[in-house]
This record gives structure tokens, C-alpha cells and sequence, in this order.
């Protein structure tokens, strides 16, 4: 080894502590690159090798039924590679450990050929083969949830008619890959799966024999997937097509396709901040170094070093902080990576789904480090070039130093010598004010993200389920029924109100625009669950008013007073076009209500519902879910508690390991930058306090003067912090809203003072932590250096 | 604050017996003064000669409060500065010593005035800032910053800031060992004539045996060890010494 690598080494471990804290501020924005990367690669790879090996289709439509002959129409279609037909019904359970209902969706397995599309994968068991009957597949979520396995027993009410069925294996599709009741935006694996069963079996139980009610096709390549949903839609309309839809419509794979949107997005962001912080952080640590080591440096050049050599070997310091910052940048984002990896296993069922290291982001990772330490080395090592021998061996001269603005101002009376010091020194090296503010703003503010994500997330579901849902549960009918059935639950034990409600799928038009989705008929003066308006306030439905939420008048381009043309896609098929009454509360994405009989005079099929909102005395609950299962009608049943409970183990708590992970690094980066200041303010200023020392302050006083430059720069921050952390939660928010999900911004008084608790807990250790070295300093030592 | 030494009867103000200093332990052990006795009256200017080396910068500091000794003992009017505590330290070297160093030591961003200003702040009877600076003769440069003085100013600005407390032990390290013979002279006059004019005891350590002739007396050191090496009757002022 050189000699100057070895001088290098044995610098770094005198500056180890603060090398340290840049290398770990750089490893927090290396590791959520790295982490946020990876992740994006194993979803990706755990995805399309899915999609390709078990033949996930690429348009999708439902219908009420059509004759298998309709299948050869359907092939016909230019562009169309391969059709898959099949049944899918409804299902109520009866689970023997469960006191609720639970319900699903049962697919028919062709008997007499083999499945072309959407292929199950098969977990465990087998894929209901040999002749016995009654048999079924269960999804893996809901088998894992309800802790079902192959050979039990299960009974399932189809048609109103209950079947003992026997599990024969446990499976995954990849149209199920986020398996969630339909219009549910979160998952309930407890209470809603989904199963299999033989064509024939299924086809018998529901009248659907020589027919099917599901499509899924595939496509030609350079097919035109518009063209063909058209041409679909043409083909189905007479058989009750509720419109087809391509991938990017299909609620399984937008779900996977927004999570990799929103790692992208956290991919970019989050490290730059790091590694900006991270630059600046090198920059000062170096800047010291060097001046610490003018008389050094100009010894080593007075014998002969070049320049390059000595410019080199402080670049080989910042790389070797670079190196240590990206092994545990690396480290972290495995361990961080590996366990949220684990953690999506819980919303996304792929047959396999193995941490794959983005390699790339590795790579990407060291260059943007080193570019990072470079930028931030690169002004210090200027100055050692420029430095000449002769003047580097003389003692730098003293600062010079002027009145602060303040006292120019006339204000100087007011200030105390030491506050006058702090001053000063910030107005001769603004530049390290600034950025010392900015970094600890930057922290400040990343600080308020995961926060302000967690608070959206809370509120979206507290108003969701105590100021909208006020019902204990939704219970909804196997089909449209009379209005009586709303009755007959009302007459369940316990029931204290039973509002009926009718959802219809519809297309919204309005000019080129269109838009599926579900038409809700609520009653007027609804008491369980409302429609809330944009001042938080219930709406009252009009007899003929339409509400669209907000999300779908952007999607339509239309305003409360415009005209838009409802198609109905079942039953009569009537279309109506009608003005908007106006917009509502739009947290769950796209929605839309009218009064129930204002819709069901729409529909023209006489007072029909499809459910209830039901709220249930507490007393009777056991009672009411007992009867609830025997009551054959029912095919759904949302329990809103369970729906919750639900939440709070998978959402909320993966939630809440992404805000831990978050949080920690902003933590360990406000930490970082305040105890890098408070050590390099004790590096410059190590002389003169000494002396302050010798003439007779006492520690404390001279502790006040070296931190005093760190409180007010700390002070600006925080406020600075909390804005800049507001903005950037707003945008980040903005960024990962979608159509489904629209996250409010919440910034709470709770997240300011978390945000503004651990700036001042940081500044306050490292300021302890200066204070205590600053007490060690050997003062005759340091009244001899002479800088 | 309220300090902690009490006063004593006028005799010698600081007391050594004995006193020994050891850096370090075994083999690697450096033993700066071995067995020092010092008696230092009121009011007296003593220099204090030695090569670098010998010891008489680990003496300054130890009367100077700014390090305990390991072996011996040092009075201050009667009060133990060897037993003392951190906080004791403190006071003793607010209220009793001045201190004056090689390179100045002047906080670069204050003023003179405020370099002056920040010690009278904290002490129990200080003079006036411009008094101060008078008796350096630097009223005119009292807005200054350091970088705006030159050596010999900034030295004497910290003649002042070491003065200004009117302290009884006036301690300096080698004042002129940074300056040119000229300014060097300039500084030495005033710290003659504060000396004569206040009666502050002061010691003053350098390799210039030239300064012996400035002193009541004389002290040499050699290998830790101090001896008394004259006295004189009649000191002579700085501007008569032969440079």
C-alpha cells in the first residue's frame, strides 16, 4: 500500500464518525432506490412470466348469457388469436368456524376440453380430476385465510339450493392475482373468495347449460384491441354483454400495474432528495478536511507531489465513503426489499413471487453515489489545487468578518455577543448557511411524506366507514328481487333499519367520452349509507338528479349542469340522458348515485332492488348472522367491522412497515446533517472556543455559542421543512392518484409535531454530543494549533 | 457568580512546592517540570526563560489554571488551585488570570471593542472597554476586526481583553514570539506599563533573554527544573533594552 493510501486510511478513521453519517445518509436514499427497484423487477418478472406461461387473456367481457355457438362468431373477429368462454356465477358459504356468511364467485372448469386462457395454476391437490362430483377449487387467499385444505368439506348455497362440496385443490389465477370482491378497492379474503367447479355441474345448478356468461380472448399480434371490443360489444349486445374491456381495465391487473407506478415514482424522488443531502453533506466534511490539512498539503507538494496526486487522493476519500454508503445502501435495500416482498404476498397471489435484485439499479446506485460525493468534493479539491506551496505553510489569516445586516441596520443593541458571532459567521459563509438550512428543511420535510400518506390513507377509511357506511352490513340478493326482500331482512333478529339499494351497470357518455361503471339507486333520505358531498355534507338525492363523484366528472370532462347519456347494459337497455345534479365526495374514484325510484323508473322494470344496507342492534348480532346464512336470498354479505379488522391486519400494516421504513431513514438523514453541522462548527471553531475557555467561560456558555449557530439555523429550517414537506407530500400524492384510489392530502398537527419533534431531538443530541466534545477538547492543544 | 476562592492574606499571591508534572506513563512517561518551588509576590514582573522544551510553558499553564499537576502543590492566595474542581478552574481563571497568548487568539468575528466587551461581561470589576484600549494605545482601531489589525495590534487587543478584567496574575506565552523586533517592543511597553500602573503580577515566559532585563526577576528552566537566576533592583524599560 502507498503511503498516502495509508494516511488516507488512518484520516478516514479520525473522521469516522462523520464519514460514517454521510455513508448512512447516502445508504437510506441507496437503499430505497435499490429496494423500490427490485421490487419493481419482481413484480414485473413474477407477472409476465405468469401472464405468459398460464395464458392471461387480453379482453374481457361479461354478459348475461349466450349460446356456445356464439363462440365461432367471437373467433371470427379479425385480430382475435383465441377465445375462452366459461360460467361465472355467484356463490353463498357456509363456513362452520365462520358466524358470518361468507361469498364468492364460482368459475365453471371446461369438462370436455382443455382451458385455452386464464390457466389455473394448482397450489395443492389436484385440478378436479377423476369423476367424482360435487368437487371445488378454492383460491389461495381465502383457503389461507379460512385455513381450508384439500379434502374438507364445504357448503356452498348455489341457486338457492345448498351443496355439500368437497375441496379438491388449491389454486391461482392469474385474472385473481389481486383477489378482492368486485367494486372493492381492498381485499377480504375471509369473507369472499373465489372457486371452480365442473361446467356441467355449475351449468346444471344455474339453467347455463350449452351456454356461457364470462368471455376472455386473446389477440393476434398487431391486432387493434379498440377494434375488437367493439366488434365484441356488437356480437354480445343481444345476449346482455355488459361491455368488454381490454387489460388496462381489468381490476386485478390495474391493481398490479398501480403498485409498480407507485414504486416508480418513490424509485426517483426519494433517493434524489437523499443524495442531494448526501453531496452537500461530502462537501462540508471535505471542505474541513482540507483545511485542516493546508499545511500538509503544501508540504507534500513542496516535495514534489503533483497536483493530480494529492487531488486524487482526497477524491479517493469521498469514493471510499461512496463504496462504504452503497454496501449498505445495497444491504438495507435486500433486507428492506426482502421483506416487502413478503409483505405483497399478502394482496398479490402469484405462483411464485421471488425477490429479484434490480442489478441495474446496483450500478445505478454507485454512479449516482459517486456522482453524488464528486459534486460534492469537487469545489474542495479546486481549492488544494490552487493552494501554493509557500502561502499553504503559513497559518491562514484570520477571517475577515463585518457587522451582520442586523446591526448595520441599527439593531445591534438588541443583540447578545454571542448571537452577534452567529450572525456574522452565517453572512460570511452563506452559501454553508444555506445549505445546511436546505438539508435540514429536506429532512424536516421527508419527515412529513409517510406521514401525511398514513393520515390520507386513515381518513379516506374512517370517512369511509363511519360518515358514509353507517350500516353494520351490506347484504346483497343473489338477483334483482321486490322491494319486499329489504322488508324481509328488516325482519331479521336484531335489524333496526333496512334501507334498499339497486346497482346497475351502466356506460356514462358524454361527446367522444365513455365510461362502465355502476349506477347506485339510493333512497332519499338515506340514513345508513349516503351520499357525501364535497363539503362533507349528506346530499340529498333529487327524484331525477344524477351525482357523479368528482373523479368521473374529470374522466367525462363534465361539470354539474351538463348533459350526459346513461346506457344501461342490462335488462331493457333503455338509455336516458339527463343533467348532473352534482358531484360528490369522490375518495373511491369513479362512482355514481341516483334516488332508487327515480332509477328503477329509469330501468322500467317496476320497483326491483338488488340489496340492502342493514344496521344491526349489537345485542343480536350472533342471532341476526345465524338467520342471515339460512336465508338463501342472500348471496353477498359485507361485514363493515370484519371489512375493517380486514384492513388493520394486511392494508394497515404494510401500510405502516413502508411509513416505519420511510420515517427511519428521514430520521437517520435529519440526524445526519444536524451532527455533521454541530461537528464541523466544532472543527472551525475548536480554536476559539478553547481560548473563550482559558479566559474564564464556563463549558455551558461556550456550548451556547458553538450551538447557537445550530439553533437558528435549525429554527429556520423547521418551518421552512414543514412547507417543503407539505409540498412534496402533495405532489407524491397527486402522482400516485388514480382513478380508483384518490388519496386525500392530511396534514396533521400530529405529523408537524412528529416532524418537528425528531429535528429538535436530532439537533439536541447533536448538539449534546458537540458539547460533550467540546468539553474533551484539550485546551492548551488547541490554543497552540494554529490553523 | 459567586467565586469560590477566598481571600487571603498579602503575601505571595501563588505558591509552589514541589510541584512535578508527568505526561504519559512507563517508559513513554515525559516528565515536564520535576519539583518546582515558586514563591510570586504581588505586583512583580517576572520573566520566565527556557528553551522550548523545558518546561515553562507546562508551569504557565498550571498556574494558569489549565491543567492539574501530578504531583506537588500550587496556592493561590491560599487556595488550592491543584485540588480544584472544573468549575473552580473556571472561576479562578475568570476573575483571577489574564492570559495573553503567541498567536493572539482573537475571536475573528468580533471586534476589538467586542473581543475586550465579551470578557467584561463576565467579570466582577472591570474596567471600561476604552480604558482598556487606551492603555494599549488602540482607541483609534476600537471597530476593527482582527483580520483588519495587524500582528502587533491584534496582540495588543489581547493585552487589553487580558486586562481589561484587571486581573491579579497576568500570564503571557511567548507575546512576541510571532512578531517582528519592532512591534514586538511596542507590545512589551505596554505590558511593562500596565504592570507598573495597576500592579498586576505578571509573568511573562519566552527564549528571549534579552526580556530578563524588562524583569524584577529572573527565572531560568532546564529539564523541568527552575532556578532563580537574578533580580533585579531596577528593571529597565523596554525601550532601552538593546535589541
Amino acid at each position: 500500500m502507498e503511503l498516502l493510501d495509508l494516511k488516507l486510511l488512518r484520516d478516514l478513521k479520525a473522521l469516522k464518525s462523520q464519514a460514517f453519517a454521510v455513508a448512512l445518509v447516502m445508504a437510506c436514499g441507496l437503499a430505497m432506490m435499490i429496494m423500490t427497484r427490485s421490487l419493481i423487477r419482481s413484480l414485473d418478472q413474477a407477472r409476465d412470466g405468469y401472464y405468459e406461461k398460464h395464458r392471461f387473456a387480453e379482453v374481457f367481457a361479461g354478459l348475461k348469457r349466450a349460446p356456445d355457438s356464439t363462440r365461432e362468431k367471437l373467433a371470427a373477429i379479425p385480430g382475435v388469436a383465441a377465445v375462452e368462454t366459461g360460467v361465472e356465477v355467484s356463490v353463498t358459504l357456509d363456513l362452520p368456524d365462520l358466524l358470518e356468511p361468507a361469498s364468492g364467485l364460482i368459475n365453471a372448469v371446461p369438462d370436455r376440453r382443455p382451458t385455452i386462457l386464464n390457466k389455473l395454476y394448482l397450489r395443492r391437490g389436484n385440478l378436479l380430476e377423476g369423476s367424482s362430483r360435487l368437487e371445488v377449487l378454492v383460491s389461495e387467499a381465502f383457503a389461507e385465510a379460512n385455513a381450508l385444505n384439500p379434502g374438507d368439506p364445504i357448503a356452498a348455497i348455489l341457486n338457492g339450493r345448498r351443496l355439500e362440496l368437497r375441496i379438491a385443490g388449491i389454486v391461482l389465477a392469474p385474472q385473481y392475482v389481486f383477489e378482492a370482491r368486485p367494486g372493492s378497492a381492498l381485499p377480504d379474503n375471509k369473507t369472499f373468495g373465489i372457486f371452480w367447479m365442473r361446467e356441467q355441474e355449475l351449468a346444471e345448478a344455474f339453467n347455463l347449460e350449452g351456454a356461457f356468461n364470462t368471455l376472455a380472448l386473446s389477440l393476434a399480434p398487431g391486432a387493434s384491441e379498440p377494434e375488437v371490443i367493439a366488434e365484441v360489444d356488437r356480437i354480445l349486445e343481444p345476449y346482455g354483454g355488459l361491455g368488454a374491456y381490454g387489460r388496462s381495465e381489468h381490476p386485478s391487473n390495474i391493481r398490479v400495474d398501480d403498485e409498480i407506478r407507485v414504486l416508480d415514482g418513490l424509485s426517483f424522488g426519494f433517493p434524489l432528495v437523499f443524495l442531494s443531502v448526501a453531496a452537500f453533506m461530502t462537501h462540508s466534511v471535505m471542505s474541513r478536511q482540507i483545511a485542516l490539512q493546508r499545511e500538509q498539503i503544501a508540504i507534500l507538494k513542496a516535495f514534489g507531489f503533483a497536483n493530480r496526486t494529492i487531488a486524487w487522493h482526497y477524491i479517493k476519500f469521498a469514493l471510499l465513503i461512496v463504496i462504504v454508503g452503497t454496501s449498505l445502501g445495497t444491504l438495507g435495500g435486500f433486507i428492506f426489499g426482502l421483506k416487502l416482498v413478503d409483505m405483497y404476498h399478502l394482496f398479490f397471489r402469484f405462483p411464485r413471487l421471488e425477490f429479484v435484485p434490480a442489478t441495474g439499479a446496483i450500478i445505478g446506485a454507485l454512479i449516482a453515489s459517486s456522482a453524488a460525493a464528486l459534486i460534492g468534493v469537487a469545489g474542495a479539491v479546486l481549492k488544494v489545487v490552487k493552494l501554493s506551496p509557500a502561502e499553504a505553510m503559513r497559518p491562514e489569516p484570520p477571517a475577515s468578518f463585518r457587522p451582520a445586516i442586523a446591526e448595520r441596520l441599527g439593531f445591534s443593541k438588541w443583540l447578545t455577543v454571542s448571537l452577534r458571532m452567529a450572525l456574522r459567521n452565517v453572512e460570511r459563509k452563506p452559501w454553508q448557511a444555506i445549505f445546511t438550512t436546505v438539508a435540514l428543511a429536506m429532512a424536516t420535510g421527508i419527515l412529513i411524506i409517510p406521514n401525511a400518506f398514513r393520515d390520507g390513507v386513515r381518513h379516506i377509511l374512517d370517512f369511509q366507514w363511519d360518515v358514509v357506511q353507517r350500516q353494520t352490513v351490506t347484504v346483497s340478493l343473489v338477483e334483482p328481487g321486490p322491494m319486499r326482500a329489504a322488508h324481509d331482512f328488516s325482519q331479521l333478529p336484531g335489524v333496526v333499519l333496512a334501507e334498499p339499494f339497486r346497482t346497475v351497470p351502466i356506460e356514462m357518455v358524454s361527446g367522444q367520452r365513455s365510461r362502465r361503471l355502476a349506477l347506485h339507486g339510493i333512497v332519499k333520505d338515506a340514513d345508513l349509507n349516503r351520499v357525501m358531498g364535497q363539503d362533507n355534507l349528506p346530499l340529498q338525492l333529487e327524484q331525477s338528479g344524477l351525482i357523479i363523484s368528482e373523479a368521473l366528472g374529470d374522466s367525462l370532462e363534465v361539470r354539474p349542469g351538463d348533459l350526459v347519456t346513461i346506457n344501461v347494459l342490462q335488462g331493457k337497455r333503455r338509455s336516458i340522458t339527463i343533467p348532473i345534479g352534482g358531484f360528490s365526495q369522490d375518495f373511491a374514484g369513479i362512482a355514481s348515485f341516483m334516488e332508487l325510484h327515480a332509477l328503477n323508473r329509469l330501468l322500467g322494470e317496476g320497483d326491483r332492488i338488488t340489496g340492502a344496507f342493514i344496521s344491526v342492534a349489537g345485542g343480536q348480532w350472533e342471532a341476526f348472522l345465524r338467520e342471515l346464512k339460512e336465508t338463501p336470498q342472500a348471496s353477498g354479505v359485507v361485514i363493515k367491522n370484519a371489512m375493517r379488522q380486514s384492513f388493520r391486519k394486511t392494508t394497515a400494516e404494510s401500510i405502516g412497515l413502508i411509513q416505519v421504513i420511510y420515517s427511519s431513514f428521514a430520521t437517520i438523514v435529519a440526524f445526519g446533517i444536524v451532527y455533521n453541522s454541530a461537528r464541523i462548527a466544532l472543527s472551525e471553531r475548536a480554536r476559539e472556543l478553547a481560548t473563550l475557555r482559558v479566559l474564564g467561560f464556563s463549558q455551558g456558555d461556550v456550548g451556547s455559542i458553538l450551538v447557537g449557530e445550530l439553533v437558528v439555523l435549525a429554527a429556520i429550517a423547521l418551518p421552512l421543512g414543514l412547507w417543503i414537506g407539505s409540498g412534496m407530500a402533495s405532489l407524491l400524492i397527486q402522482s400516485i392518484n388514480t382513478e380508483t384510489v384518490r388519496l386525500p392530502l392530511v396534514l396533521s398537527a400530529s405529523n408537524y409535531a412528529y416532524a418537528t419533534l425528531v429535528i429538535t431531538l436530532a439537533t439536541a443530541i447533536s448538539a449534546l454530543i458537540a458539547c460533550r466534545k467540546l468539553n474533551q477538547l484539550d485546551l492548551v492543544g488547541a490554543l497552540k494549533a494554529t490553523e | 457568580m459567586t467565586s469560590p476562592i477566598p481571600p487571603a492574606p498579602d503575601s505571595s499571591l501563588v505558591v509552589a512546592r514541589e510541584l512535578s508534572k508527568t505526561y504519559g506513563s512507563g517508559n513513554a512517561a515525559v516528565h515536564a517540570l520535576r519539583g518546582v518551588n515558586l514563591d510570586l509576590p504581588k505586583g512583580e514582573l517576572v520573566v520566565l526563560l527556557g528553551a522550548s522544551g523545558s518546561g515553562k510553558s507546562t508551569l504557565l499553564n498550571l498556574i494558569g489554571g489549565l491543567d492539574n499537576p501530578t504531583g506537588g502543590s500550587l496556592h493561590y492566595r491560599g487556595w488550592n488551585v491543584a485540588q480544584a474542581d472544573e468549575a473552580g478552574l473556571t472561576a479562578y481563571r475568570r476573575d483571577v488570570v489574564g492570559f495573553v497568548f503567541q498567536f493572539y487568539n482573537l475571536i475573528a468575528s468580533l471586534t476589538a471593542r467586542e473581543n475586550i466587551g465579551l470578557i467584561t461581561e463576565v467579570s466582577r470589576d472591570p474596567m471600561s472597554t476604552d480604558d482598556a484600549l487606551a492603555l494599549v494605545d488602540l482607541t483609534n482601531r476600537a471597530n476593527h476586526f482582527p483580520a483588519q489589525l495587524s500582528g502587533g495590534e491584534q496582540q495588543r487587543v489581547a493585552i487589553a481583553r487580558a486586562i481589561a478584567k484587571r486581573p491579579e496574575l497576568l500570564l503571557c506565552d511567548e507575546p512576541t514570539g510571532a512578531l517582528d523586533v519592532k512591534t514586538g517592543v511596542l507590545v512589551l511597553e505596554a505590558i511593562q506599563r500596565i504592570n507598573r500602573e495597576i500592579g498586576t503580577l505578571t509573568v511573562v515566559i519566552t527564549h528571549n533573554a534579552i526580556l530578563a532585563e524588562m524583569a524584577d526577576r529572573v527565572f531560568t528552566m532546564s529539564d523541568g527544573r527552575l532556578e532563580l537566576a537574578k533580580v533585579n533592583a531596577n528593571p529597565r524599560p523596554v525601550g532601552e533594552l538593546a535589541w
